[in-house]
């Protein structure tokens, strides 16, 4: 047994060794990220007053530029694509963690998913791989369970096979601009331009529980900074869901407010507006920002 | 607590400091395994638990009264009672819905419906493991191949050891009891032979089948969208996936044992090497097919009433092997082919052809044996897709659709990486064929530094090609 576990222990001494190795792909990954926002988030970099979160309807509709044109106030888009309210608040907890606190929240609503679980959103954990060399994105990958304590000491157990790859894997949609929004300003040939006249029922019920928690978590982020918090609804190229606005409006708070596009506006039934269904393309964008500076113009 | 993961291992390093401390004391070593296994069961359902311990408590008094009994009826009533109530438990929790469901569906084709009465029913995990192992144990103490075990912590142990306990290998009373019974002492060979092989069984399942798994699943989710030869590439990488994933189980399994100074039974043996249907399931899940052939085939009459009574009780094993598997017409469509595939072999006396492994004093197969090899791989793969699909209808358009378009093009799906580890695990697996397991003598040849080099790449490998700690396939049955 002396013997077992004498060589056991120097194997494992040696397995150390080699994987410090490793730490080099940690200390390179964020050079081959495709969208670096994170890491401004992380280094503290974005101290804006107003500050966009939500998914691609924040990414793709807002123009964070426009908006801080329009409204005079210093404005940075921080939503993602793909990304479910778990990583919403996730993202804010970071940023009132390393950065100045905005005055405003714009949080883009995905109309009518924002709480219900579908695969097309979700946490996005492939965003956090390439910064795991920062402890605190790890000690998150350890809170959801997509990493271990193990990777506290071994390089290997932080990595993830993507890191090794040393490529920066980008595609048209990650055009991510300095005001951190990421428009459309391509054409999607698969779109087609039928105009849904339909919405589907809302049931409470069909609702996540965990989804559920971190929409209040955000909730209680801002009132709890003082932050003032706009619900934004951004137009599908569909009928408008008043009975997902009813749900949301049940979330109100002191210090939250609702945008709703204007629905009778032709713009958003004009096919040439939209990138596809729930998103608009630039020129979309544009309306809809314009549209949304209003409101806070009016609203200060 | 699955093989692969952080909680497995830090309970397995606090089982094996605990229970070699206890070396000189069985019974301490045999209580220790049985808490930690009934633990290692809590671990997944707690409320289960009682469902083992009752079974477990049914087999082990049945055995003794069938013992005790004089009379043949007396004998025959425990003997009933317990197969009785385990394979109700078994019907029970694994086949209720589907015998509902069938049955609605049958009545429904002749207009008539009927209420719902299926239930939410949550499979207990290794219910089909620790059903057999019982069942095997009081079928051989009413045939009196073995006397009735009155310990029972060791008869616990032989039903719920936490290695075997949720997906296999079903271990015989014969073969593990006696084990139970004898002095175990730290062996420095068996220890390191251990670890290899869980090392082997790790990179098996994190690397190969947890891999494929990635593009099996993507293929076989959206097989309406993808070419014929995608389709193949869906059919192979799931024939890799469930090979990984269950021999790997397997492999962690007997290393694990063996670093306790317990043998258990070999469950896989180089199975796609195999030049016939017939080699292949003596090498393919080995304990399942033995423990048929002993308490199914050969109770039936076996090969004995003649080629149609020895062709009925294949039909009859195959059948019932695949409906083992599950709940699901697939699975007997599985099972059923793989009797059809059988069926030649049989009539034309050719089922024991290849006993040995193939090529054993070469390097290299001959062509012959090359293309034995490839048919009988093609054969397997093609049956997979049953395995593998969600229903009969899935497993039927999915092979329409490989026929149907594009079946010479360039796949869509062709990970490079992954079919590069697939060419790798094959050659090991080629060149360690003659072994318990490929990397049994594998590179002990070499000097240490490259042979521990060797086994630092497959542990680096585990950590990149691993995520988080995925389920085992075998689980589910």
């Amino acid at each position: 047994m002396k013997k077992f576990l004498k060589r056991l222990l120097i194997f494992t001494v040696l397995f150390f060794v080699v994987d410090k190795l490793f730490y080099i792909f940690i200390y390179l990954s964020p050079k081959y990220q495709v969208d670096n926002r994170i890491e401004k988030l992380l280094e503290g970099e974005i101290n804006k007053e107003v500050i966009i979160l939500g998914s691609s309807r924040g990414a793709m509709n807002i123009m964070a530029n426009q908006l801080e044109a329009q409204t005079g106030k210093s404005t940075y888009n921080i939503a993602f694509p793909g990304s479910d309210v778990t990583f919403h608040d996730f993202i804010l907890k970071t940023l009132l963690k390393f950065n100045k606190k905005p005055k405003i929240i714009i949080f883009a609503l995905d109309s009518p998913s924002e709480l219900l679980p579908t695969a097309s959103i979700n946490y996005r954990f492939d965003r956090l791989y390439p910064l795991v060399k920062y402890d605190y994105i790890n000690q998150e990958l350890i809170n959801k369970g997509d990493r271990n304590f193990t990777s506290w000491f071994l390089c290997l157990s932080r990595l993830n096979k993507t890191n090794l790859s040393l490529k920066r894997n980008s595609t048209k949609f990650d055009n991510v601009q300095p005001d951190g929004s990421t428009p459309l300003d391509f054409e999607n040939p698969n779109f087609k331009a039928d105009y849904i006249l339909s919405v589907g029922n809302y049931e409470i019920k069909d609702e996540s529980d965990e989804k559920r928690k971190a929409f209040k978590s955000i909730l209680d982020q801002c009132k709890s900074n003082n932050i003032k918090l706009i619900f934004a609804f951004s137009p599908n190229f569909q009928i408008y869901n008043t009975a997902f606005e009813k749900r949301m409006r049940q979330f109100k708070t002191p210090n939250s407010s609702f945008f709703v596009y204007d629905s009778l506006n032709s713009s958003y039934k004009d096919a040439s507006n939209f990138y596809d269904e729930s998103h608009l393309n630039a020129k979309g964008a544009k309306i809809f920002t314009s549209e949304l500076s209003n409101y806070i113009n009016l609203n200060q | 607590m699955l093989f692969n993961s952080l909680d497995f291992a830090l309970f397995f390093i606090v089982v094996f400091a605990c229970y070699w401390m206890l070396q000189r004391r069985l019974f301490g070593q045999n209580a220790l395994l049985l808490s930690s296994s009934y633990f290692f069961y809590a671990c997944w359902d707690w409320k289960f638990l009682f469902l083992l311990v009752f079974s477990t408590l049914l087999d082990y008094f049945s055995g003794i009264l069938i013992e005790r009994s004089t009379h043949k009826k007396t004998r025959l009533f425990w003997l009933w009672l317990s197969i009785g109530c385990n394979l109700g438990f078994l019907g029970f929790f694994k086949y209720y819905n589907f015998f509902i469901a069938s049955f609605q569906e049958l009545l429904s084709n002749f207009g008539l419906h009927a209420s719902t009465w299926t239930l939410q029913i949550i499979l207990p995990v290794g219910i089909s493991f620790y059903t057999f192992h019982g069942l095997s144990y009081v079928i051989d103490v009413y045939k009196k191949r073995i006397i009735a075990e009155r310990n029972f912590v060791d008869y616990g142990l032989f039903v719920s050891y936490f290695p075997l306990l949720v997906a296999g290998p079903i271990e015989r009373a014969t073969h593990l009891l006696p084990q139970l019974k004898q002095k175990r002492t730290f062996d420095y060979q068996k220890g390191v032979d251990g670890l290899r092989q869980i090392l082997w069984g790790l990179f098996k399942k994190i690397v190969i089948a947890d891999n494929c798994a990635i593009y099996a699943n993507e293929i076989f989710n959206n097989s309406d969208h993808y070419s014929g030869s995608t389709l193949v590439m869906g059919a192979l990488f799931f024939t890799f996936q469930i090979y990984g994933d269950f021999s790997g189980y397997s492999d962690i399994a007997l290393g694990t044992s063996r670093l306790l100074g317990i043998e258990l039974l070999k469950n896989f043996s180089f199975p796609y090497f195999s030049r016939d249907i017939a080699e292949f399931w003596r090498r393919w899940h080995i304990s399942l097919s033995s423990w048929f052939k002993d308490y199914v085939y050969i109770p039936l009459g076996g090969s004995k009433g003649g080629k149609w009574s020895q062709i009925k009780n294949t039909f009859i094993v195959f059948l019932l092997s695949g409906f083992w598997h599950g709940a699901n017409w697939t699975f007997i469509a599985w099972g059923f082919l793989n009797a059809l595939y059988f069926l030649p072999l049989l009539l034309l006396n050719k089922n024991r052809n290849h006993i040995e492994i193939v090529a054993k004093n070469r390097v290299f197969p001959s062509g012959k044996e090359l293309f034995q090899i490839c048919c009988t791989f093609g054969l397997t793969v093609f049956a997979w897709i049953f395995f593998r699909a969600d229903n009969l209808s899935h497993a039927f358009n999915y092979i329409e659709g490989i026929f149907s378009s594009k079946l010479f093009s360039l796949p869509e799906v062709r990970p490079s990486n992954v079919i590069v580890l697939i060419l790798f695990f094959i050659s090991i697996e080629w060149f360690g064929r003659k072994n318990n397991y490929a990397l049994e003598n594998f590179a002990l040849s070499w000097s240490a530094s490259f042979r521990w080099g060797f086994y630092i790449i497959l542990l680096i490998s585990l950590f990149i090609m691993g995520s988080k700690a995925q389920e085992f396939i075998y689980f589910q049955f």
